[in-house]
This record gives C-alpha cells, structure tokens and sequence, in this order.
C-alpha cells in the first residue's frame, strides 16, 4: 500500500471542491504521477485522495476559434495528439511528449504538471508565452488564475487549499504565431529538465516572448523583445540578456550552475534562430 | 478506506474488496497472484509494471486499485490466446528479444498497445512506445527487432481484423522544438 | 531495422558438420518469460510467509548508541525485530569484515541497522518507523585517497583480528587497506629512466550500480535440526550454502539453495547479501519463511556498487614506440566493505597492464575502505575501470610518439612467444589480440577521417581500444554436470550455474544435444538449480559458465554414451567399440539396421525373455580450473589465468560543442569467442555489453553529499540507457581463434563487450576535440565545460 489514505469519485467539480474544503488534509488526484510518487517517498501524507478523472467536465478537450481549453483530467498523450494542438501549438504538443515516458504521459494531466510546482515543469514555459490561464473552482466561486501568476516558488503555488484546477485556456495565437519549445535533458530518454524554454513569435515579427524553466525557483516570463530589426544575433543577445538578469540557475544532482548557465544561453540562442529562420539549431 | 471494485482483468470480471492505497500492482500480483507484472522502481520510471488499462500503457505502480474500478485491465497473461502465443510473443523469442525476462512483460504490452493504435509503426515510433521499459540486459536492438518483425509478420497475413488508425492518432513521436504554428 | 551481420573468421576451420553448436537455436526459456509464467524469487509466495523490512542508517559513520525497538515489537503483525547485537556473525567470501546488521557502528549511509518480520509488508514497514536509533555521528572518510593518509579514522580498527583467505589476500593492520596486491617485472624504475619516451597521468571512475532489473530478493525457511531452505535472486547457490554453513555452523547438507528465474545479475548477485539476514530473520520468527526484496532505493543504497578507482599510470617506450616500462598504482575504493573488492583489486594487477608486452612492470593495487556503500563484483571484475587508465594513457603515448594508435598498440600487443606481467607465456592457444585490433579498426574504416558534420558546432571523431580479461576465479574453481535420460529417452541436464539472461543453459543443450546424438528438442536443461539436487558449480560470474559447464556436459554426455554403448553392446551381443549413436538410437557400426533408441535403454533394457539389464543411465561430467598457481605475494607471478579473452573495441562519435551532448555513431566491437557457440545468445551478449558499457561511460554514476549520502539511489537521478539512447550502429565482429580447451575451441565473452567501451570513447574524445578526458563519466557537462575552458569561457 501506497499510505493511510481514503478515496472518493466526486460526480462534479462542486462535489470534488466539497470535499477539499471539509476536508483539513486531502489533494487532488487527475494522473497521480507525481503525487502518488510523493506519497510513497514520504513527502506528502494526505488523508484523502479525490479523483477527478471521472468528472466529465473535466475531461474535454474543446477547440473554437479563439480559445483552447483543456480540462484538467486530460492526460498528455492525447493533448500532444489532439489535432487542433498539433496544428496551433505544436510548441505544447513537444513540451507534453518530452514529460516521462509514453505510459506516464496516459496518467499525467497538464493541468498536474503545473501544480505540481516544479520549477521545471516542461508545459510552464509555452503556456507563460502564451499567456495561458487556469480555470479555477473553489469555495468562492470561480476565477481565473494566469500561469504568470500560479508559481510561487519551489513547489510552490497560489491557489488555495481548496481549489481545483478545471481547465487550462490558452488562448489561440494568431495567424502565422511561431511557437518552439526546447528541453536540455541528460539522456536522449526520459529525464527531468536541465534547462527548459519555449518562445512564441507573433506574426509580421513581432514580439518575441521567451520563458525558460529550471534556472530559478519558479518558471520565468521574460520581458518580451522587440523581433523587428535587428538581426537573430542580436534578438539572441538580448534574450539571454533579459535570462541571465532574471535566472538564478542552482548545482544540483542534475548539473552544476555552471553548465545551466551555458546550456541555457545556448538553448535561448537555438530557439530565437529557429523562431525567426525556421532552422538553426540541433 | 475499504472499496468493493469491480474490474475486467485480461477478459475476466474481477469483483475485490481494496484498501484506497492498494495500487493497481500490488492488486495484480498478491491479490489476482497474476505475478507476470514486475515492480522493479515504484515511482513509475522503469515501465516493468506496465500493464494496458482501457487499452493503454500505464505503469500500473502508479494506479490505485480504485482508480481501476469500472475499466478494463490486461497483463502478459492474457497476451497469449488458446492458439497460443501471440505472434508479438513469437517474434520476441524468434528476434532473440529475452534474456533475463524480467523486462520482457513490460515490453511486450507496452508493444502490443503500440500495433493496435499504429499497426504499421516507423522505427521512431516503435522507440517511442519502449523509451519507457527499462532493459538492461539485450541492449534494446533485438527488441526493437522483434517489435518490427512482429509488425510486418501482422501486416502479410491475411484476412485478420485490423484496428484502423484514426485521423489524428498518429502515435506522438518527441522532436525537440516545433515551430510554424501556421495557424 | 535490418539484422546485422556477425563476421567470423579464423586460423582454423570449425567443421561445419555440427548440428547444432554453432547455430542460432532459440532459448528455450523464452516460452516461460514472454508469458510471465517465469517466477522469480520476487514471486514466490511459500504459506505462512512473513514480509521483512529495513532501518538503515543515515549517517555514513557513526556510533551506534542505542536502539529502541520496543514499541515496533509490540506493533500488531510483528513478528521479529532484530538488531546487530544479537548476531555475533561475520560471514565473508575473502575477508569477513561484515556483519549481518550493523553492530555498535555503521560505517556506511545505507547500512541495514534494524530489520522486522511481519505479517504484511506494510506492517513491517509501519513498525521500522516505531523504531528509534540514537547515533553518534564521526566524520566519515569517503575518499580512498584520504583513507590512505596517516592518521585518517579507520573504518576497521580490528582489521587484524579478522578471518581472510591466507596467502591470497593480504589486509594490512591498523591501516583501511583491506588487500594490497603487486606486480613487480623486470626493473621499472631503471627502464622508465632510461625510456626514450615517457608519460604519467591519472585517471578516475565513478561508483556506479548494476541495476539489475530484478532487485535482490530472498526467501529463507529455517526448520528443525539447524535446516533450512532458500530461494535467491542469485549467480551462486553454492556460495550461498557454502558461506552460511561457514558463518552459522551447520553442515552444507543442512542448507537447500534454490534459484528460479533471475531477472538479472551483472555480478551483484555473486556472493552472499540478503540469505544470512533472511536466515536470522527467520530463526528469531520461530522457523516462519520470511521474504525480504530490496527496494529499487536500497538495491542502489544498500545493497553493493561497483568501486571507484583512482588510477595513475606511467609509461615509457622506445623512440620506436615499443614499450620498456609501465606502472600503474591502482586505489580502490571498497567503501566499507571489502566482499569482492579485494579479488578485484588482485585481478585489476594481474591484468593491469592491458594486452601488451611490458619487460618492466610494476603494479600496486589497494583496496581502500572508505565509509560509502561497498563493492562487489559488477561486469569485468575492475578491467572496465582499469582499462579506462592503460587505455587512454596508451592512447596519448601514441600521440606523443606521433603514431597512428592502431599501429602503437599493434607493435606493442601480446604474441606467441611473450609473456604476460605474471610470467604467463602467450601461446596460439590464447587467440589474437592483434586480429581483434585489425578488425575493431577496420570496422570503422580507421584510416579514414571521419566526414565533419555540415553544423559548425558539431565535430567528429573516431577512436579505438582493447580489451582483455581473464575469469578472476579461484585455483580450484570447479563445475559438474549431471545428465540422466527420461523414460522416452530424452535427456535433462542439471547443473547449478545459472542462467540469468546470458542464455548458457541453452549453450548447454546444444551441447549436450551434438554430444548425445539427441534431437535438441529431446534435451532439456533443469531450470531451477537446487542444491539437493544440481552438482556443484563454483559461481557464475567471470564469464567462466560456458567455458566450465561446456566442458562438464560433454563429459556427462560421453559418460552416457559410454553407458548407452555398454547396454547397447550386451542387448545387441556385439563389442562396445562397435556401437556407435545418431539420431537417439544406438546401432552397430557394421549392421544400421541393428539399433536400439536410447527409449529402450534409458532404465535399462530388457530382453524379449524378460530379463533386464542395464539400470537409468545417468552420466556425470565435471572439470576443475587447471594449472592455476596463487600469485608470489611479492612478484605478483603465477598463473592466475584459465584462459584470456582479448578483444577490441572501436567507436565514431559525435559532440555537439554547445551543449557537450555526444552521439555514438558507430561502435564496432570486436571479440575473440574462440568459437560462437550460438551467434544470437553471443550477438546478444555483445549488444547488451555494449550498451552497459556506454551507461558507464557517459551517465552513470554515484553521487554523494559531503557527508557521505548518496543523492541518486533511484532512476530519476541514476540514468542509465533506454531505448532512446542506444548507438546509431552497432557492430560486433566474433574471431574463432580456438581455445585448445575450451568446449569446441570456445571461451568466454560474457563480461568483455562492456570493458573498454569508456576508454575508446575517451579517446575519440580526443580526436574530436583535441581534449584528455580522464574521468568518466563523459557526461554532457563534463564535455562542454572542457571545451569552454579549452576555449577560454565565454
């Protein structure tokens, strides 16, 4: 047995955020890869597990026009396959296939990897560039929640005990939006983030939006730049310029500070060519 | 914290009392005594519990017991059908694909999920489906072998139900970086 | 992906007339694993069953100064709570230095300090949480180096007090030297001064883990009249019974080993680890069986590594690159433990100078305890590690000669009419280093540079090693085999090596199968060895199984055939010597049509009349190591060797400059098999090899805090290859340079595709970049920040 802990199939996100609030000790179960690691490492103890996965709300994928709204109980693999993601955030369908391995990725929710709080969590970074906000229930009511403002630290993030992510909008880019996502891992298999990023363009060259991952407490939103004039060096430049003032990166187990800092110049660079050549890169 | 579930386990209903922390591992193997899936990390990193849920591949050390309740589970043990050994199995002992075993459960289910969504897979993509069994014995290219072999053996016969891959269901292959969101 | 070809060639021609050596023959075992039906000792289940759990130590080094196990005790479902202070044991293969749980120290983060039985392994678990360990922590010594200065703590102040094997090992008193073995050639220090040409330089290797896919797991029984039964995860059920009958006092007959399936074994389960707990353990319950299966945590964390090495390395050659001198000083780190660390640290001397012909030699290997997770036996018994050193320093002595690598090692290579550091004269009979370098070069097409990638940032290189090894074994290692006929004159196979992946029992049956004259469908080997009921075998490890057990079975199989003949010969009235067998029959040379099958004489055979002769025919073969001496304490000569293994390995590789990654593009590895016994168990072998090897050269690795705690006991942070990470091409090319003595000229091969995997990528390395790499792992990091510093930073 995994712990001490009881298990209940709320019907809806009202019942599910019921039993949160009566609840002095219980936690959201959607894929449960990075919860039920933590329960059975010791690092989390709750006395309740409630399941969301049955709850069909949250188990949509819906597509219009402007929005992309992904419930949280959707795993991984098939936000990735979805065609409209494939189509309008291809950057998204990269930063999901590169979590875990394919089994995990039939468990984990984005929703999940957000909350989770890592400071590496792969879907962080394109979701920031694209502006992406969580739907939220709770006690109050309903509210949105911008990624931007969802970390809090390692770990650690904003929403209250009682709440439960339901969706995941992002809105969609326009016409001719480049995303891109890159991932320093150690091996080419499943491993966590060394350094992550992702960038939107907007179209006609615009504002270049670059966020990276696993190089400070949280996911980090940079200013934007301006892409208009000025070559890709210089756009590169002043991206890892705007990095390096914002990131902190740390020596861990993963890699030392030293080898962050340079993988993460070298990723930015990468990912500023291929947004505004189409090719560069590895 | 005790949950009566009612599950279909390789084509057999299963009817069990759990506790809500048993995982869906610990109930295949001391529970249904169906010790063909392996636990060899419990954190869900090395895929020998693999088990298909609904069709699917998931490391069944990370699913609880409950979360199973309603769906439909297959191990290795129901891989093989009265005929005998599936022709996935076959092609593991014919490409030399086993050698300690211990990996191999895993492998094959994890294999099986992947020609059923995509019967006739690219070499990336029959990586992709294992990239998350661990082996540490053939080295992986015998197994990549008998992956393949088993494809295109599938893909001579004649006249056996084939499941038609769907418009979108085109199997994720990771590449690094995308780019033209022409959208 | 198209099947790659496996190239043989050699001197002399195998007749192609065999049946079945030689031929790709399925394992038969496969029916079991493909349908899960294969139990493992994770699987079994006996009634009355009890589950244990372990508290292990968190400090690396500390007094252990109380223990409070009552509340545990008294928890429901607990059944047995031990501690080290009840058990005055030290069981030890070469030096007994271990106890079954820690007792008044630990001297290792991740020691077993405390172990309970309970009813279900959660109960077990909840009750080790009631458990309260006070310690006193000391600073623990956690580099080999440091070990070795005066005045460092000692990690075993009784050294001297401790059980060894006498006049092998040799652990120095009062000192954390646990063996310290020499080769001393010729005159190394007059030859170095007045070598032409010379070079020093130091080389490291990690800790790192088998990761066997199948963890440790133990399942022990003791019964009535000082008996018990074991199942284990193991490579050696007699070791297993031989040491608990040593450490617990009870006849061998009283202890029955038994091995299912193992799901791996790469060396870490040689020897004896979780049986003796299991046995106390199940003593303190009253004779309850308990099971105890390592955690992935504790298989990293607890349960043993591969050691470090820190390796200097001095050479001197001749203007003309042949070679005159070679030191090297070898410091092992144990951890706290020394198991078979002080075998690997003998071997890594005898073998510590590579394949080459060095007239002055001087070896010095110390195994060092230090107070981290101890080592045992891994794949290639310390010649990875040691070759990592001899050969990037003979790589970078060809350099500094100005010649081509190949043709520096070449020149300098054993051959028919040297001898080796330990005085051991090289015959035709050991196969050809030589043919292994040639084709390893060839393989990759060496002389041709590698075409640079079209990305700048990228760059190619190419690069080559060797390999040798010979089985580490003691002088009296010794195997037998059994074969008896079925009623339908099948015939089964028992024999206790065991077969944990690398497909010797199928080897085996081929084997018995040409012997006998028997359809390979008709022979069987008996898969769970037990020792009621399989002969003897030493271990297997060493890759020493094919070569021993080869030779067992085909005595046993001329013991039946001697006895098939003899029955043959009465029931058919002719003279033995004009009996011959094909086909599973038995028939008189001179009249084929006058033949018995072997159904008929199985249990004998019995005359139209009635009366019956013969009885169940049951041949017996069995083989001991020969001509083997101990190695002269000062010199280091004798000869330790049964037979050597050479072999050579050579990679293309690819480096990203920016971000260090590096891509294998083609590794080709080229052994000595003596003779393929089975090209698909041989190919398997060499590519599993390989990609072990790569694990070691490019992740893997321990990582400690400055206390001495491992930070990376589970695969989220120890890495080893997946399915994503295998070469672009592998190649492996099989040489038949017949073993004289080994089963159809073969030997073993089992450990040398992973040995020299590090130092050839090492040293393309340095083709590409123009960098010494002398460190393994050559992880991304390690890779890119060379090259930044090479180019000044930026």
């Amino acid at each position: 047995m995994l712990g001490e802990f009881d298990y209940v199939r709320p019907r809806s996100v009202d019942e599910a955020c019921g039993y949160l609030a009566e609840s002095d000790d219980a936690r959201v179960l959607a894929g449960g890869t990075d919860l039920l690691v933590d329960i059975r490492n010791g690092l989390r103890a709750p006395r309740l597990l409630i399941d969301i996965k049955p709850i069909d709300a949250l188990d949509r994928l819906d597509a219009d026009g402007r929005e992309l709204k992904i419930g949280a109980a959707v795993p991984l693999n098939r936000i990735a396959e979805h065609h409209a993601v494939r189509l309008r955030l291809p950057a998204l369908a990269d930063a999901a296939l590169s979590i875990g391995t394919y089994q995990i990725r039939n468990r984990a929710t984005l929703a999940g990897n957000l909350c989770n709080g890592s400071p590496a969590a792969d879907t962080a970074p394109v979701l920031l560039t694209l502006g992406a906000v969580l739907a939220v229930a709770g006690p109050d009511g309903q509210r949105a929640v911008p990624v931007s403002d969802l970390f809090t630290g390692v770990k650690q993030i904003s929403l209250g005990p009682a709440e439960i992510v339901t969706a995941v909008c992002i809105p969609v880019p326009g016409k001719g939006t480049r995303t891109a996502f890159l991932k320093q891992q150690r091996i080419r298999g499943h491993d966590l983030a060394i350094v992550n990023a992702a960038g939107t363009l907007a179209p006609g060259k615009g504002a270049l939006r670059v966020a990276v991952g696993s190089c400070a407490p949280t996911p980090l939103l940079l200013e934007p730049v301006d892409a208009n004039g000025g070559s890709v060096g210089a756009i590169a430049d002043r991206i890892i310029e705007r990095a390096e003032e914002a990131t902190c990166p740390i020596s861990d187990v993963r890699a030392s500070a030293a080898y962050r800092s340079a993988v993460l110049r070298v990723l930015l660079r990468r990912l500023v060519e291929r947004l505004l050549d189409g090719g560069g890169g590895s | 914290m005790n949950h009566e579930i009612a599950l279909s386990v390789n084509g057999r209903a299963e009817q069990v009392t759990v506790p809500a922390s048993m995982t869906l591992l610990e109930l295949l193997r001391e529970r249904l005594h169906l010790t063909g899936t392996k636990e060899a990390c419990g954190i869900g990193e090395c895929g020998a519990c693999t088990v298909l849920l609904d069709g699917k591949p998931v490391t069944s050390c990370l699913v609880l017991a409950v979360e199973a309740d309603g769906h439909e589970v297959r191990t290795i043990e129901g891989e093989a059908t009265d005929g005998g050994l599936s022709a996935l199995q076959q092609a593991f002992i014919d490409a030399g694909a086993v050698q300690c075993g211990f990996c191999t459960p895993g492998m094959i289910l994890s294999a099986r999920a992947l020609l059923e969504r995509t019967p006739n897979p690219s070499d990336e993509q029959i990586v992709e489906a294992i990239a998350g069994n661990l082996c540490r014995c053939t080295g992986y290219e015998s197994i990549l072998r008998a992956i393949r072999l088993a494809a295109d053996r599938h893909g001579r016969e004649a006249g056996e139900e084939r499941r038609l891959p769907e418009k979108d269901d085109r199997a994720a292959v990771h590449s690094n970086g995308g780019d033209a969101g022409a959208g | 992906m198209t099947e790659r070809p496996c190239t043989r060639t050699g001197v002399t021609p195998v007749p192609d007339d065999l049946r079945y050596v030689g031929k790709p023959v399925a394992r038969d075992d496969g029916l079991d694993k493909v349908t899960g039906a294969a139990r493992y000792t994770h699987d079994l289940a006996l009634p009355g069953m009890l589950h244990v759990a372990l508290v292990t130590s968190p400090h690396a080094s500390a007094n252990i100064a109380g223990i409070d196990t009552a509340r545990a005790a008294a928890r429901p479902g607990v059944h047995a709570v031990l501690t080290g202070d009840g058990l005055p044991y030290r069981p030890g293969l070469y030096l007994q230095d271990k106890r079954i749980l820690a007792r008044e120290v630990v001297r290792y983060q991740g020691e077993p300090v405390v172990a309970v039985a309970a009813d279900t392994l959660d109960a077990a678990r909840d009750a080790c949480k009631l458990i309260a360990v006070e310690y006193e922590p000391l600073d623990p010594v956690l580099d080999p180096r440091d070990a070795l200065r005066a005045g460092a703590s000692l990690v075993h102040p009784d050294l001297h007090t401790y059980e060894h094997m006498e006049g092998v090992f040799f652990p120095q008193p009062h000192t954390n030297i646990a063996h310290h073995q020499k080769i001393r050639k010729g005159d190394f220090d007059a030859a170095f001064d007045a070598a032409d040409v010379t070079l020093i330089g130091d080389y490291d290797n990690p800790p790192v883990q088998h990761v066997p896919m199948e963890t440790h797991a133990v399942i022990v029984q003791t019964l009535p009249g000082d008996r018990a039964e074991i199942w284990t995860s193991s490579q050696s059920p007699y070791t297993v019974r031989h040491l608990l009958s040593v450490c617990f006092g009870v006849p061998h007959a009283n202890l029955r080993v038994r091995v299912p399936y193992v799901g791996g074994g790469f060396g870490g389960k040689a020897g004896l680890h979780l049986e003796p707990l299991g046995y106390v353990i199940s003593k303190a319950t009253g004779g309850r069986p308990v099971k105890l299966v390592a955690t992935r945590e504790q298989e990293f964390n607890t349960l043993p590594s591969r050691q470090a090495l820190h390796s200097t390395v001095e050479i001197g050659t001749d203007r003309n690159g042949t070679i005159v001198a070679l030191k090297a000083t070898y410091i092992w780190d144990a951890g706290a433990y020394a198991d078979y660390g002080v075998n690997i640290g003998r071997a890594a001397a005898y073998a510590g100078a590579g394949p080459y012909v060095v007239p002055n030699c001087w070896i010095d290997s110390y195994v060092v305890y230090t107070n981290k997770v101890f080592g045992t036996a891994y794949r290639g018994f310390g010649h990875l590690e040691v070759l990592w050193g001899i050969e990037r320093a003979i790589d970078r002595m060809a350099r500094k000669l100005g010649m081509d690598p190949v043709e520096f090692r070449r020149i300098n290579l054993l051959r028919e009419g040297e001898t080796t550091i330990t005085g051991e004269p090289f015959t035709a009979g050991h196969g050809s280093p030589v043919a292994c370098l040639d084709a390893a070069a060839k393989a990759v097409d060496w002389g041709t540079p590698p075409e640079q990638p079209t990305e700048p940032h990228k760059v190619r290189g190419k690069g080559i090693a060797m390999l040798h090894k010979a089985p580490a074994m003691p002088t009296y290692t010794s195997c037998a085999a059994v074969i008896k006929l079925d009623e339908d004159g099948a015939a089964d196979v028992l024999i206790s090596g065991v077969d944990y992946g690398q497909g010797t029992y199928t080897v085996l049956r081929q084997i018995a199968a040409e012997e006998l004259k028997l359809e390979i469908d008709r022979v069987h080997v008996t898969w769970e060895c037990d020792t009621a009921f399989s002969p003897y075998d030493w271990q297997t490890v060493a890759s020493r199984f094919a070569y021993m057990g080869g030779n067992a079975v085909i005595k046993a199989a001329a013991d039946c055939l001697h006895q098939i003949r003899e029955v043959a010969s009465r029931a058919l009235g002719i003279p033995r010597e004009e009996i011959a067998c094909e086909d599973g029959s038995a028939f008189a040379k001179a009249e084929p049509n006058r033949r018995i099958p072997y159904a008929q004489l199985a249990l004998g055979y019995t005359f139209e009349n009635g009366n019956s002769i013969g009885g169940p025919i049951i041949g017996h073969g069995r083989t001991i190591a020969t001509g083997l001496t101990h190695l002269d304490p000062e010199t280091g000569q004798g000869l330790p060797a049964q037979y050597w293994t050479y072999g050579a390995h050579a990679v293309e590789i690819e480096v990203d400059t920016q971000t260090g990654e590096m891509e294998i593009l083609d590794i080709a590895t080229a052994i000595d098999a003596g003779k393929v016994l089975n090209p698909k168990l041989c190919v398997g072998q060499v590519v599993g090899g390989v990609v072990q090897g790569l694990g070691s050269a490019l992740w893997e690795e321990f990582r400690f805090d400055q206390h001495g705690r491992l930070l990376n006991p589970a695969f989220v942070d120890y890495k080893i290859p997946t399915a994503k990470d295998i070469p672009r091409n592998m190649q492996q090319i099989l040489l038949e340079f017949p073993q004289p003595d080994g089963p159809y000229g073969a030997r073993g091969i089992a450990e040398h595709p992973m040995i020299s995997v590090p130092g050839a990528i090492g040293n393309a390395l340095f083709d590409a970049l123009g960098i010494e790499f002398d460190t393994l792992p050559l992880n991304a990091e390690r890779i890119l920040l060379a090259v930044r510093e090479r180019s000044g930073g930026g």
